[in-house]
């Protein structure tokens, strides 16, 4: 009897863990109401730490021959003294996937059908549509691509494709991605105050295999996003032949 | 305030723009800046510009000959500084300071900021202030 009741209760918490999951996985904020029930990424923004980790070499990228010879060829240059390629220097944003590695908060904003991640740094936005569209059979390359979404329980997935190779593979400022980058991304939260961003990075002209590196932000409620106007005052800048410069003339004594 | 160094902090991020380590590339590389030497420029705040992407402290430096040097100071973003303890009314014009930076490397006058000692005594680095060091 006792065997029994626990059998039956085993069975009823494994039908109502399986409906939670269930109707969990079905919520996928596509109205107010739904979007009230997903998990609190929108609460304050968030900055990944200033710690030993931030900026810690990750699991290295296993490059594709060609690639390979382009990343030699960079750091060969740039040993003696040749190219210090940084387009961002110019203001130009780093685009997907560095936009989301930045030493600058990003803030979330939820609606019906739509995440929008908004970075400081650059002033960049991206616009996840999570209302069940595909992505468009032939976008367009841009900075920040073309990203569609869905919640895998408390997980926000997010798949991006249509990304310019003008802009770094995130290994170096040498070596960009191809057109054929396909980023994933899942985001949910290990503590009320902590996201964890895994991205997978798929290029089959650039990567031999996909490249998984993991991101730690951490909340601060009482943080707000603040103006980057990257063209305000930039005195730094790299030249057609990929050398850094910097300007060093004074601002005029009335400024 | 912080437990990592803002030193730390400034050679991961010339780290993460010579080497691209991992998570983040900077605004710019460092190929410009001696990141292995420090140099101290004393002489009067003409301004601070408080302004992306990088804050600006530009010094009336007095020379030996009794002329004056201008020199320019990179400093990080006012975005970044604001979280921790800097405000625009950090230096103001007329302020005698002593700025350590690691200098440009064609001899020009500039360089990345280091830290900076205000006419108080207090001494801030891109991770915030500290009070004056006790004087031997």
């Amino acid at each position: 009897m006792l065997l029994r009741a626990s059998l039956v209760s085993a069975l009823a918490a494994a039908v109502l863990s399986g409906l939670a999951s269930a109707s969990a996985a079905e919520n996928q904020g596509r109205t107010w109401a739904q979007v009230a029930k997903l998990p609190d990424f929108t609460t304050g923004i968030w900055e990944i730490p200033l710690g030993p980790d931030a900026f810690k070499p990750q699991a290295q990228p296993a490059l594709t021959p060609a690639y390979s010879a382009r990343l030699k060829a960079y750091n060969d240059a740039k040993s003696k003294g040749g190219e210090q390629d940084n387009p961002s220097a110019n203001c130009v944003p780093p685009g997907m996937p560095e936009i989301m590695g930045q030493p600058y908060p990003i803030e979330f904003f939820f609606g019906p059908g739509q995440v929008v991640i908004q970075q400081e740094a650059y002033q960049q936005i991206r616009h996840v549509y999570t209302d069940g569209r595909a992505h468009p059979a032939d976008p367009d390359q841009t900075y920040n691509g073309n990203s569609i979404g869905h919640w895998e329980g408390d997980a926000l997935v997010i798949d991006t494709v249509g990304l310019t190779p003008d802009t770094p593979l995130g290994l170096s400022y040498g070596l960009r991605h191809s057109a054929k980058m396909h980023i994933v991304e899942r985001m949910h939260l290990t503590d009320p105050d902590t996201l964890q961003v895994t991205t997978t990075i798929d290029d089959p002209e650039a990567l031999a295999q996909p490249w998984t590196t993991t991101r730690t932000f951490k909340r601060h409620r009482d943080w707000t996003i603040s103006e980057y106007v990257c063209e305000q005052n930039n005195r730094n800048l790299v030249d057609a032949n990929g050398r850094a410069g910097i300007v060093l003339a004074p601002p005029p004594k009335d400024q | 305030m912080q437990n990592w160094s803002s030193r730390a902090v400034r050679l991961a991020i010339a780290a993460a723009a010579a080497l691209a380590a991992g998570p983040a590339l900077a605004h710019h590389s460092f190929a410009m800046f001696d990141m292995n030497q420090e140099k101290t420029v004393t002489g009067t705040v003409t301004d601070f510009q408080w302004t992306n992407p990088h804050t600006w402290i530009w010094l009336e430096v007095p020379t030996a000959g009794g002329a004056a040097e201008q020199w320019g100071v990179e400093g990080m973003s006012p975005n970044f500084l604001e979280r921790r303890g800097w405000s625009k009314n950090t230096l103001a014009r007329g302020d005698k300071v002593s700025v350590v930076i690691h200098p440009v490397k064609d001899g020009g006058k500039g360089g990345s900021f280091v830290r900076v000692t205000l006419p108080n005594g207090t001494v801030m680095d891109m991770m915030g202030g500290r009070p004056r060091p006790a004087q031997p």
